[in-house]
């Protein structure tokens, strides 16, 4: 048993947080507040820095499978408060393309993506609370897929030329590239103002080469992106959390109330200690479940562990830190608002505490 | 960036590694031997609880011959030096059976007299406590200190044979059974309060030894002890006068993490779970049928995740001879509070079933869920109140300044 992170990591943590802390001053930050949040420039950076092949195998041109490493710079964007939205990208498309495909076409996409090409996924759909079980449908006569059905929800589409769905069909399900043109994409605005999109799939014609599986894997790879999807976003809330709960320390040792700084009270102090607490119980269970995911182990509920935590920690650290802050916390001039946001997001999307933690008990109860 | 293919993930497991896992059920099933049936009947006794009993006293020794006590001491002291880890699986294992093994005295008091003891202590107290054959209580609270545990009165006064002590001490749990007091008291009143503590062993058979009983919501009896012109002789001191505070404090980050070692709560969890699943509402519904029955233990389930990452981390912090006096307190807070919730929400899973005491008809896994919840509030005060985890935490772990 070991907690403690290989020497490269900590490279990748420092040397991510030299690039972001340059990189995410408040004037640039600024520039995404009202319009589309996709720091084309800080995208190319981490490219050029190879930071896109985190996770990756070497023969694909990343630095190796280890998913503790693309955990890092998830943390890193969200404790940078990073204008990307990389998750459908890296995570969805190229951690399920590496793991499921064996055709030189789909892994080409891997090398595309690491070298800072946007190829997204489309899993979510409005009011579908089951997303392994998908509403949009295909329709398979030969070697041809008819697909029909509503996405959302999904990262950078606009910017994407290809598009990772997921589809039911009398084969079960599949996992699909569909090329972004035959679809029609449309803008959302979300509360973080993240680049997502609407994507309507209207009978869009692929070829069955266009699967990513192998037959009769597709709900298992569906799973795994779930499953990933889900440990990567806690990843996020940690980086989200990390940064509020320093804010709160910062912020309560400096201001002054009663002629002493306010984290001399003691209730302010225990509310601060009680978000140190849930902090290191989210980095465990984000640890344990990347590490698990990496050795092949069986974690679905750990990565439902992790994310409950993250949804609740997020959640909870969020008000501790407008609290705590007084009226500055909601300062648009200040920086904890957009930690705010973006902490809302990683609660609630790709299942919320409530959801996630009916499915965990449902994997307990069938077990047994 | 450096390339990592060839680093083994494996290595970063966190999981309980061949050597660690076979301790594990080898102490399994040495305690399944352990606790015969008499044993367990006693046990189920109110009076003996917590050990104290006939054949608890039999267990002991019997451990004692079979080389499981004395596992933290230094192989030199006679101990079997084990690593942090290996001690928590101990904890853990024991925990879960229910045998109320004396971690105090065995692994605290016992390694602490081997070390600093005077030579009448090592032969006499330590080889015997090795041997299972003596218990200790600890005096340490007294009326008026509690949290502020330096603030204490007990006193002891040297004279021409020895050191004249008298006083009061509270919560000396154990007292009613044991042999000996591991007793912190005043040898300095000049000084800033904790540079003027030493600590005695102090005889319970002494004529101005004596105690009354402390009842308490969980049945688990404690006392309130009376030390009354009690001389001991010099080398009943343990450690050097007026050093005692290092030895109190010496150990507290490893008995905080015994307190809440995540053993105890998910054996309770897999019990009720097991349960629930057995247990019919209708002709073709069982209570894990229930959507708020899974929500529950789910709750539980990840709860449980969380405390034992934070307990194996703190062992492996302790392991590495590192120092992080945040994550020892984050331990002790989120455990003990935890502790509470599980209690709730598994109880909540059986209903008024949970209410039935073991005497009862119809009462379920023993009534440890009727026990349990009355037990609780003892751990987020005793070893540590929490408020002073919590100033620790944001001291230690945020750098927040002081509170007052």
């Amino acid at each position: 048993m070991d907690f403690s992170e290989l020497s490269h990591q900590s490279e990748i943590r420092d040397s991510l947080d030299k690039i972001l802390i340059e990189q995410c001053i408040t004037e640039n930050l600024k520039k995404f507040d009202d319009k589309f949040k996709h720091d084309e420039e800080l995208l190319s950076l981490l490219a050029t820095n190879g930071y896109l092949g985190l996770g990756i195998k070497e023969k694909y041109g990343g630095t190796g499978e280890n998913l503790y490493d693309l955990g890092i710079l998830f943390e890193k964007l969200g404790y940078h408060a990073a204008p990307l939205s990389l998750i459908g990208c890296l995570v969805d498309v190229a951690q399920t393309i590496q793991k499921f495909s064996d055709d030189e076409r789909h892994l080409s996409l891997i090398t595309s993506i690491i070298e800072g090409n946007i190829h997204t996924s489309a899993i979510l759909e409005p009011l579908n609370q089951d997303p392994e079980n998908p509403r949009t449908k295909a329709e398979i006569t030969g070697n041809q897929l008819t697909i029909t059905g509503t996405k959302y929800l999904s990262e950078l589409a606009s910017k994407s030329k290809n598009i990772l769905v997921s589809v039911n069909s009398h084969e079960g399900v599949l996992l699909v590239l569909v090329d972004s043109n035959k679809t029609d994409i449309s803008e959302l605005r979300t509360t973080a103002n993240s680049p997502s999109f609407k994507v309507d799939l209207n009978s869009v014609c692929v070829d069955r080469s266009s699967i990513i599986h192998t037959e009769g894997r597709g709900l298992e790879a569906l799973r795994y992106l779930i499953q990933i999807n889900m440990v990567m976003r806690s990843y996020l809330a940690l980086g989200v959390t990390e940064k509020m709960t320093s804010l709160i320390a910062a912020y309560t040792s400096e201001r002054k109330q009663f002629d002493r700084v306010i984290a001399s009270f003691q209730a302010v102090s225990h509310r601060a200690a009680d978000c140190f607490i849930d902090l290191e119980c989210l980095r465990l269970v984000n640890q344990q479940a990347a590490i698990n995911l990496n050795s092949n182990l069986d974690c679905e509920n750990d990565a439902l562990v992790a994310k409950i935590w993250a949804s609740n920690a997020a959640h909870k650290i969020s008000y501790s830190a407008q609290h705590l802050h007084g009226g500055i916390g909601a300062d648009k001039d200040y920086l904890l608002w957009r930690y705010c946001l973006l902490a809302k997001e990683c609660e609630l999307i790709n299942g919320s505490s409530s959801q996630n933690i009916e499915r965990l008990g449902l994997n307990i109860t069938s077990n047994q | 960036m450096r390339k990592q293919d060839e680093i083994l993930v494996a290595e970063m497991l966190i999981q309980l590694n061949a050597k660690q896992a076979k301790l594990k059920s080898e102490l399994q099933e040495y305690f399944e031997g352990l606790m015969t049936p008499a044993l367990k009947a006693e046990l189920n006794n109110p009076n003996h609880f917590e050990g104290g009993g006939p054949e608890f006293k039999n267990a002991m020794q019997t451990m004692g011959a079979d080389g499981w006590i004395g596992l933290s001491w230094k192989k030199e002291l006679g101990g079997k030096e084990l690593s942090p880890m290996e001690q928590y699986i101990f904890v853990e294992t024991v925990m879960r059976t229910g045998f109320p093994f004396p971690f105090l005295t065995t692994e605290s008091v016992g390694p602490m007299i081997a070390e600093n003891g005077s030579d009448w202590a090592k032969e006499e107290i330590a080889t015997k406590i090795l041997q299972g054959k003596l218990i200790f209580a600890i005096g340490y609270s007294e009326p008026n200190s509690g949290t502020d545990l330096a603030s204490l009165k007990t006193k002891a006064i040297k004279e021409k044979d020895g050191y004249l002590i008298n006083g009061q001490k509270m919560w000396t749990s154990l007292a009613n059974f044991s042999d000996y007091i591991w007793l912190a008291t005043r040898t300095d009143f000049e000084v800033k309060n904790h540079k003027g503590i030493s600590i005695f062993i102090v005889p319970t058979d002494d004529q101005g030894f004596s105690m009354s009983a402390i009842n308490t919501l969980g049945d688990v009896r404690t006392n309130a002890t009376f030390y009354d012109n009690i001389l001991v002789p010099d080398s009943y001191l343990v450690g050097k006068l007026n050093e005692g505070w290092s030895l109190i404090t010496s150990q507290l980050n490893l008995e905080r993490l015994a307190l809440v070692n995540h053993g105890p709560v998910e054996e309770l969890y897999n019990n009720v779970l097991n349960l629930a699943h057995q247990t019919k509402i209708n002709k073709d519904q069982y209570l894990t049928d229930l959507s708020w029955v899974k929500h529950n233990l789910a709750q539980v389930y990840s709860g449980i995740e969380a405390l034992k990452l934070i307990c194996w981390k703190q062992t492996w912090i302790m392991e590495s001879d590192q120092l992080n006096m945040a994550e020892a307190s984050v331990a002790k807070v989120y455990g003990s509070e935890f502790f509470i919730e599980a209690y709730r929400l598994l109880m909540e899973i059986m209903g008024e079933l949970s209410l039935l005491k073991n005497e009862s008809e119809l009462s379920i896994l023993n009534a440890k869920l009727e026990r349990m919840y009355r037990t609780a509030s003892i751990l987020t005060f005793g070893g540590g109140t929490n408020e002073v985890q919590r100033d620790i935490i944001a001291m230690a772990g945020l750098l927040m300044p002081r509170t007052r």
